[in-house]
C-alpha cells in the first residue's frame, strides 16, 4: 500500500515538475516577444560581407598560365582548362576556362593554391538562375566584378554583427562611423611593427 | 401548414431518403469502404430523425456514440487490415446469394406485417422536451437500473480485455528453442572505444 | 438575474410594427444571427491566422507579415485568394469522391457548433437543452472527414495522418467529456446560458477556473489536442509525415481545412471561456457597477452598454487563450504518438475521473459554493 501510494506521490511530482518547466518555457518565449526583430528586410536592406567571405570566384584570363593546380586540389577536380600547346613559342595557351558554380563547394583550395593568383574570391552570393547549367560560367562571366553592396542606392547596407560597436546587436539605425569592437587588422600590424624593433 | 410544419415535411422526406439510400449502398456496395462511410451517413441521419421527434438528447448520443465511436472504430479496423486478396471466386456463390436474399425478404415481409398489424396510436401527453436528460437519468436509476448497469458491466469487461490485450508484451520474431538467425544480428562488429585507444605522442 | 437584452422580441416587434404578418417576422429573424455569426467566424479566422503570424513571429524575433495592409492585417486575405484561385487537383488513382468530401465533413461540424456558443444572455442561436453535449457530439463527426481524406488520397502519409488524427480525437474526447460533465454536475445543466449564469454574481471569483483549477487544464489541453495544434500536431508533423492528411490538397479543398483548423481553434478557446471563464461575465460583477453609478440594471442604455461589452468580453477571453495555445506552439516541442496516447489514456484520463468524482463529493459537501 505504501509502496504504491509511493508511487503516486513521485509521479505527482514529476507532473508538477513537467508543468513548472512548461511555465518556464512559456516565460522564455514571452520574454521573446519584447525583443526587437533582428530582420534584414533582404532585397532592400543586405548585410555587407565580411573581409574574408567566399562568394563567387573572379578570374582573369590574362594571368592564368594553364598549369591546372587548380584543377587538382579542388576537391572535386572542378575548374575546366582548356589550353592548347604553342609549339613555336613551347608554351601553353589558354583557350578556355570555367567553374561551374552549381557544383562548386566555395571551399577556396583554388584561390589559395593559385600560383599566380589569378583566381580570388569576391563577395557575390546572389547567384539564382532558372537552370542550373546557367550556373557554369566561363572565363567572361568569371571576370565580371560584382556591384558592392555599399554602393547600391537601391540597398540599405547593414553591418554584421562582428562588425558593430561592443554591445550592440542590432545594426539598423547604427550612427555611421561607429568603429567596430575590437583592432582593425592594420592597426594590428602597426602596432607590431612599432613593438618589432624593441625585441 | 404552417412553416414549421413545411419544414418538418420537408426534413423528413431528406432524411428518409438519406438514411434510406444510404442503408442501400452499405449493403450493396462492392468497397468495404463505401460501405464503412455510408454507414456513417445512415447514423446521421437518424439522429436526424431523433431531433424530429423532439429527442435532441437522444439524437447527440447517436451521433456521439454510432458515427463518432463506433463508425470511426469500424473504419479504423478497415483501415489497418487493409490487406488485398485477389477475389477467387467461389462456385455456386448463387447459393449463399439466394440464401441471403430469401432471409432478408422474409425479414422484411415479418417486419412489415408488424408495422401494418400495430396499432399505432400516437401518445396524446405533451413532449418533455428539454426535461428529457432529467427524465432519462430518472429511468436509468430506477426501473431501467439493471440493464444500465448490465450494459456498464459488459462495457468495462470489453475495457479489461482490451488491456490484457494491449498489454501482451511483444512477441519474439524465434521460438524459444531456436537459435538466432544471422540475419537478424547486426552486421558490424563491435568497435573499440575511442577511449581505449593511447592518447598523446601519436598528433605531434 | 437580469434577462439582458432580448433582441429577437425587438426585431419581430418592430416589423410587425411596420405592418408585417408575426409570421414572416419571425422567417426574418431567423437566418439573421446565423449569417451574423457565419461572417463572424469567418472574420475570426482573417483575425486568428494574422494573430498566429504575427505572434509567431514576435517569439522568435522576426517582424511576419507586413506588407500586406497596414502591418499585413490582410495577409490572410491575400492567402485566401491565392487559395480561391489556386488549381484545384485530385491526384490520380484517388478516390475522387471521397476525396471531395472528406474536407467538407471536417469543417461543417465545426461551423455547426457555433449554435452554442452565447454571447450574452440571449445572445445565442439556440438555447437548447443538450447545449455543450451537441459541441461534444459534432466534434466527433471531425475524425470521420480525417479518415477520409486520408484514406482517399492515396498516400501512405495521407492515410497514417487520418489514422492518427483520428485516434487523437478519440483519445482526448473522453478526457475532455468527462471535463464537461464536472461543470456541467455543478450547474446542473448541460445549456451553456445556465453554465454562465453559474458563474455570475461574484465576478472574477465566481468564475469556474476556481473550482475546477484540475478541470480547466485538462479541457484545455484536450481542446488543444482536438484542434491537433502544436503540442500535439502529430497527424500533420512535417518531419514524418510531410503533411499528414493534408499532403495531397490544395486550392479549396486545402483551404477548407484551413479554416476548420482555425475556426475550431477559436471555437475551442470560445468554450473554454464560456466553461472556466465565465463567458460575458466581466471580472466584477455587472450588478456591482449598475450600483457603484446608480443605475437600474434594468436601464436601457446601461444593458446595451453592458451586452456590447459582453461580446468584446467573451472575444477578449477567447483570443486570451488563442495568445495562449500560439505561446505554447513555439515553447513546448511536438510529443511522440506513444507519449501522445499514454498521456492521453494514462494521465489525463485518471484524472478527469478524480476531478469528476471530486466534484461530486464537493457538490454533495457544500452544495453551495459547488451548485447544490
Ligand atoms: S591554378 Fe591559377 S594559373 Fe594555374 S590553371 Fe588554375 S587559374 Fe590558371
Ligand atoms: S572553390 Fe573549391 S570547389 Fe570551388 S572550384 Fe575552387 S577548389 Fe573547386
Amino acid at each position: 500500500m505504501l509502496g504504491f501510494l509511493k508511487q503516486v506521490g513521485d509521479y505527482a511530482k514529476e507532473s508538477f515538475q513537467a508543468a513548472k518547466y512548461i511555465g518556464q518555457g512559456l516565460s522564455v518565449t514571452f520574454d521573446h516577444m519584447s525583443r526587437r526583430p533582428i530582420t534584414v528586410h533582404y532585397p532592400y536592406e543586405k548585410l555587407i560581407p565580411s573581409e574574408r567571405f567566399r562568394g563567387r570566384i573572379h578570374f582573369e584570363f590574362d594571368k592564368c598560365i594553364a598549369c591546372e593546380v587548380c584543377v587538382r586540389v579542388c576537391p572535386i577536380n572542378l575548374p575546366v582548362v582548356d589550353w592548347d600547346f604553342d609549339k613555336t613559342t613551347k608554351k601553353k595557351t589558354l583557350k578556355h576556362y570555367s567553374i561551374d558554380f552549381g557544383v562548386c563547394i566555395f571551399c577556396g583550395n583554388c584561390v589559395e593554391y593559385c600560383p599566380t593568383n589569378c583566381l580570388s574570391m569576391t563577395e557575390e552570393y546572389e547567384m539564382a538562375t532558372y537552370d542550373r547549367h546557367e550556373l557554369n560560367y566561363d572565363n567572361v562571366a568569371l571576370g565580371r566584378l560584382p556591384y558592392k553592396v555599399t554602393q547600391d542606392p537601391m540597398v540599405t547596407p547593414l553591418r554584421e554583427l562582428a562588425y558593430l560597436p561592443k554591445g550592440v546587436m542590432e545594426p539598423h539605425d547604427l550612427p555611421p562611423n561607429s568603429r567596430r569592437a575590437g583592432k582593425l587588422p592594420q592597426e594590428i600590424l602597426e602596432e607590431s611593427a612599432g613593438a618589432e624593433p624593441k625585441a | 401548414m404552417t412553416l414549421a410544419e413545411g419544414v418538418q415535411l420537408v426534413a423528413f422526406g431528406i432524411l428518409v431518403l438519406m438514411m434510406v439510400g444510404s442503408a442501400l449502398g452499405v449493403v450493396l456496395l462492392e468497397n468495404i469502404v463505401y460501405s464503412a462511410f455510408l454507414l456513417g451517413g445512415v447514423f446521421i441521419s437518424m439522429a436526424g430523425m431523433y431531433i424530429l421527434l423532439n429527442a435532441g438528447f437522444v439524437a447527440a448520443a447517436q451521433i456521439l456514440v454510432y458515427v463518432g465511436a463506433v463508425n470511426v472504430l469500424i473504419l479504423f479496423g478497415i483501415m489497418l487490415v487493409n490487406k488485398r486478396q485477389p477475389f477467387a471466386p467461389v462456385s455456386q456463390a448463387w447459393i449463399g446469394k439466394v440464401a441471403t436474399g430469401g432471409v432478408c425478404a422474409g425479414l422484411f415481409s415479418l417486419l412489415t406485417a408488424s408495422v401494418l398489424n400495430t396499432p399505432w396510436a400516437i401518445s396524446s401527453e405533451t413532449p418533455i422536451g428539454e426535461q428529457a436528460i432529467v427524465e432519462i437519468g430518472k429511468h436509468f436509476f430506477t426501473d431501467y437500473l439493471l440493464p444500465f448497469e448490465l450494459a456498464s458491466v459488459l462495457l468495462l469487461m470489453a475495457l479489461i480485455g482490451a488491456i490484457v490485450l494491449a498489454r501482451r508484451e511483444f512477441i519474439p520474431d524465434t521460438e524459444p528453442g531456436e537459435p538466432e538467425t544471422e540475419a537478424l544480428q547486426l552486421p558490424e562488429r563491435p568497435r573499440e572505444l575511442v577511449s581505449s585507444t593511447p592518447v598523446g605522442d601519436g598528433d605531434r | 438575474m437580469n434577462q439582458g437584452i432580448d433582441l429577437q422580441g425587438s426585431f419581430v416587434r418592430l416589423l410587425t410594427e411596420l405592418g408585417l404578418p408575426s409570421g414572416a417576422a419571425k422567417a426574418l429573424w431567423l437566418p439573421l444571427p446565423m449569417v451574423v455569426i457565419l461572417i463572424g467566424a469567418t472574420v475570426s479566422i482573417f483575425v486568428t491566422v494574422w494573430l498566429e503570424r504575427k505572434i509567431s513571429a514576435a517569439a522568435q524575433q522576426r517582424i511576419g507579415p507586413e506588407y500586406v495592409g497596414p502591418l499585413g492585417t490582410l495577409q490572410a486575405a491575400a492567402d485566401g485568394i491565392k487559395l480561391l484561385f489556386k488549381e484545384d487537383i485530385t491526384p490520380a488513382k484517388a478516390d475522387p469522391i471521397l476525396f471531395t468530401l472528406g474536407p467538407a465533413i471536417v469543417v461543417i461540424p465545426v461551423f455547426l457548433s457555433y449554435l452554442i456558443v452565447p454571447f450574452g444572455q440571449n445572445m445565442v442561436i439556440t438555447d437548447i437543452g443538450v447545449g455543450i453535449f451537441l459541441w461534444i457530439a459534432l466534434s466527433s463527426i471531425a475524425p470521420i472527414g480525417l479518415l477520409m481524406a486520408g484514406y482517399s488520397s492515396n498516400n501512405k502519409y495521407s492515410l497514417l495522418g487520418g489514422l492518427r488524427a483520428a485516434a487523437q480525437s478519440i483519445s482526448y474526447e473522453i478526457p475532455m467529456a468527462l471535463a464537461v460533465l464536472a461543470v456541467v454536475l455543478m450547474s446542473n445543466s448541460l445549456s451553456t446560458i445556465d453554465i454562465v449564469n453559474q458563474q455570475s454574481g461574484y465576478g472574477i471569483l465566481g468564475w469556474n477556473v476556481w473550482r475546477q483549477p484540475a478541470g480547466f487544464l485538462i479541457f484545455w489541453i484536450a481542446a488543444l489536442a482536438e484542434c491537433e495544434r502544436l503540442p500535439f500536431d502529430l497527424p500533420e508533423a512535417e518531419e514524418e509525415l510531410v503533411a499528414g492528411y493534408q499532403t495531397e490538397y490544395t486550392g479549396m479543398k486545402f483551404g477548407l481545412f484551413y479554416v476548420g483548423s482555425y475556426v475550431n481553434l477559436v471555437l475551442s478557446a470560445l468554450i473554454v471561456s464560456i466553461l472556466y471563464l465565465g463567458g460575458w461575465e466581466f471580472p466584477v460583477s455587472v450588478s456591482w457597477i449598475a450600483d457603484l453609478i446608480g443605475v437600474s440594471e434594468t436601464t436601457p442604455w446601461f444593458q446595451v452598454i453592458a451586452a456590447s461589452l459582453g461580446i468584446m468580453m467573451t472575444l477578449f477571453k477567447a483570443y486570451a487563450l488563442v495568445f495562449l495555445a500560439i505561446l505554447l506552439r513555439w515553447t513546448v516541442p511536438r510529443v511522440r504518438i506513444d507519449q501522445l496516447l499514454d498521456f492521453g489514456w494514462k494521465f489525463l484520463l485518471p484524472v478527469s475521473l478524480v476531478n469528476l468524482l471530486l466534484t461530486a463529493g464537493l457538490k454533495l459537501a457544500f452544495p453551495v459554493a459547488f451548485g447544490g
